[in-house]
């Protein structure tokens, strides 16, 4: 019976095609605008390190110093360098690594002029946690991170332009200077969401290049997204090499980020903060009340607002346009269903009952909704292309905002929502018509 | 037993606060096998009580039993259930659905009884030939002349093998040689068993039926038995499909 209603939909569009034009029209502008807007925030709520988001934690410690003002009550959202190295040596979590943003000009061989670009600072530890893919080799080792070496990891789009696209496995990379052995290089990789640089801009691109951390010192690497100074420069403390600048400074760039499998572990590891700040107190540090906090990334995105209201808003505002054309549609609906009413006295005489008539009109709405579900997609696509166009592709040509398969399966219920929301009244307006009224009219 | 029985049945209209009484204790057997036809001024409730008999309309007050089944207290589903299987309508306009060749039309209420394909298909062919229009089968109803249109609706009717058939002027909108046609379709139809009520302005074609009926103000109040009734023929439209 189904396929025979649906037979009765296309005769039905073939009657009235202006009028089931304009309900397409409708229905695929409802969908395409909402669906264009569910999509935006579905790409920026969505769980950036799937599978892992759950045992991600980032740390921070009330390391201000004395007599700061109210508003440095609450934890600096990074840690310094020294922390995170002490850290770093906790073998609590199982994975562990400490993250900065900076920037190096790039040599490449052959007489190609240099550029500018990013790296980040990582141990070796950062690419399983935020489970980064691999196309060539793989991380550096744990023993490289305390070394350190001179090694690097670097995306796909870098090895394109520095070695097109070959394994550069074992080559070396020239970086302000110094020669770096790649070990690795990335497969296409663009989080939506860089869940390891919520305290930085989230939604950037990651870098082209990574190092290992305690490079930054050897290759006096600057902060180059946030960083924040509290102390004063002893005197002399200029003269003394970056490293070792780095150690005494009180410098706050550092995002640390600790893997904990369960509830216990992160229990535990909170105890271990709350015992090295106490520690640190003791040496002089830490003079406020400690505020120490281990939070889940998932929390973090929440606390950071990572997604923006306005995000939202526009995705619950598209929901309300939808339906506002589903009910506009209702209106046509019915002038459709009514224009026929004597095809339905007659059917109703040749023994269909009031559910097979509603069945028979509601498969109709259904499917002009599917349709224009259909079309409403293809203008989805359109919508994100513009909005591609601001946000910019990821350094792998990889689209930010895209229709991944959950949300073409929710394009496909918006279009049956909308169906139904402008089908129902007008299919139990016309099953409830007496048969009898139109027969003679006929 | 009756195929038709309605005892003091009445069918009010309301339309704000005017009452219109179509039928007015309306009492009436119809016998299985019978061919009856309704003669009556406009508005004298003809259609009226076609519809009432139909299961298309309620009626207020009295009992109606169809084919021994007491229908006034049947659901929706069930009504519409005893309209395809017992029940076939013939128009005065046709009543063809405009969007579905003949074949397509004469399949509406063989879907609804969830036929299977085959034997929906063997149903159509036979009665199509029957009404001698086997070679229109993929003709639009506006491709055809008004007499065709009005064989595919018997065609249909032939097809779902109907205990009852109720026609409402039939030949109303027919020239008299294809009116002539039509009646020798339903004569045959009905000598194959099947009951027939047919409402008709032509005293010529009331005539022809066993027993005539008058209404007028919605009421029964004048009947005649024209013709002597043979009770021991086959019931159905099938056994005439089936000849």
């Amino acid at each position: 019976m189904l396929l025979y209603n649906v037979r009765l939909a296309w005769k039905s569009v073939q009657r009235y095609p202006v009028l089931s034009a304009l309900i397409l029209l409708g229905i695929a502008l409802g969908v395409g605008v909402s669906t264009t807007f569910i999509t935006a925030y579905h790409v920026l709520a969505r769980d950036p390190v799937p599978g892992k988001s759950d045992s991600l934690y980032y740390v921070r410690m009330n390391s201000w110093g004395r007599g700061d003002s109210p508003f440095r009550q609450d934890p600096p959202p990074l840690i310094t360098y020294r922390d995170a190295l002490e850290l770093l040596k906790s073998r609590i979590p199982v994975r562990s690594t400490a993250t900065f943003s900076s920037q190096a000009t790039i040599f490449p061989r052959d007489g190609v002029r240099p550029f500018r670009d990013g790296v980040r600072l990582v141990t070796a530890d950062f690419f399983p946690m935020f489970a980064v893919p691999f196309r060539y080799g793989g991380p550096w080792s744990r023993e490289a991170d305390a070394r350190p070496e001179s090694v690097a990891v670097i995306s796909s789009a870098l090895n394109d332009r520095l070695f097109g696209g070959a394994n550069s496995v074992g080559r070396a990379i020239r970086l302000e200077g110094h020669d770096l052995r790649v070990v690795g290089v990335l497969g296409p990789w663009r989080p939506r969401v860089r869940a390891f640089g919520l305290m930085g801009n989230p939604l950037r691109a990651p870098e082209p290049v990574f190092i290992p951390l305690q490079l930054a010192g050897p290759m006096s690497f600057q902060p180059s997204e946030m960083q924040m100074n509290w102390r004063t420069p002893q005197p002399g403390e200029e003269a003394l090499p970056y490293a070792s600048q780095l150690m005494v400074n009180e410098a706050l760039f550092l995002g640390f980020w600790a893997e904990l499998p369960d509830a216990g572990k992160v229990r535990e590891y909170k105890s271990f903060i709350d015992a090295y700040v106490s520690e640190q107190k003791k040496l002089g540090r830490f003079p406020n009340p400690p505020q120490n906090r281990v939070t889940s990334l998932l929390d973090l995105m929440e606390e950071e607002r990572v997604v923006p209201p306005q995000t939202k808003a526009l995705a619950a505002i598209s929901l309300l346009f939808l339906v506002v054309s589903a009910l506009n549609l209702i209106g046509l609906f019915l002038g459709k269903f009514l224009a026929r009413a004597s095809n339905v006295g007659v059917r109703r005489a040749l023994g269909a009952s009031r559910w097979t008539i509603f069945v028979q009109h509601l498969v109709e709405c259904e499917l002009m909704g599917l349709a224009g579900g259909f079309l409403g997609v293809l203008l989805s696509v359109a919508g994100l292309a513009i909005l591609n166009r601001v946000y910019g592709d990821g350094p792998d040509g990889v689209a930010f905002f895209q229709l991944d398969v959950p949300m073409v399966f929710a394009a496909v219920a918006l279009s049956l929502l909308a169906g139904t929301i402008a089908g129902l009244y007008p299919a139990w307006r016309i099953c409830a018509v007496p048969p009898a009224r139109h027969l003679k009219s006929q | 037993m009756p195929m038709l029985k309605m005892q003091n049945v009445s069918k009010i209209y309301r339309t704000g606060l005017v009452e219109t009484r179509a039928l007015r204790e309306f009492s009436l057997e119809v016998e299985a096998g019978e061919f009856v036809t309704i003669t009556g001024p406009s508005g004298s409730g003809k259609t009226t009580f076609l519809n009432v008999s139909g299961l298309l309309d309620a009626f207020e007050e009295g009992t109606y039993t169809l084919d021994g089944l007491d229908v006034s207290r049947l659901s929706d589903r069930e009504m519409s259930r005893v309209r395809n299987e017992k029940i076939g309508f013939i128009f005065q306009g046709f009543n063809l659905l405009p969007d579905l060749d003949v074949f397509d039309n004469i399949d509406v209420p063989l879907r609804y009884r969830r036929l299977p394909a085959r034997e929906r298909k063997e149903r159509i062919e036979k009665a199509v030939a029957m009404v001698g229009l086997s070679s229109r089968l993929r003709h639009l109803p506006a491709q055809l002349s008004g007499g065709q249109q009005q064989r595919v609706a018997i065609a249909r009717v032939l097809a779902g093998d109907p205990r009852l058939i109720l026609a409402d002027e039939p030949t109303g909108n027919l020239d008299s040689a294809m009116a002539r046609e039509i009646m020798e379709i339903l004569e045959q139809v009905n000598e194959a068993g099947t009951t027939i009520v047919m409402v008709t302005h032509n005293p010529e074609h009331a005539a022809r039926a066993h027993r005539q009926l008058h209404i007028a103000d919605g009421r029964l109040f004048d009947f005649e038995r024209i013709a002597p009734f043979p009770l021991n023929k086959p019931q159905t439209a099938a056994a005439l499909v089936a000849g």
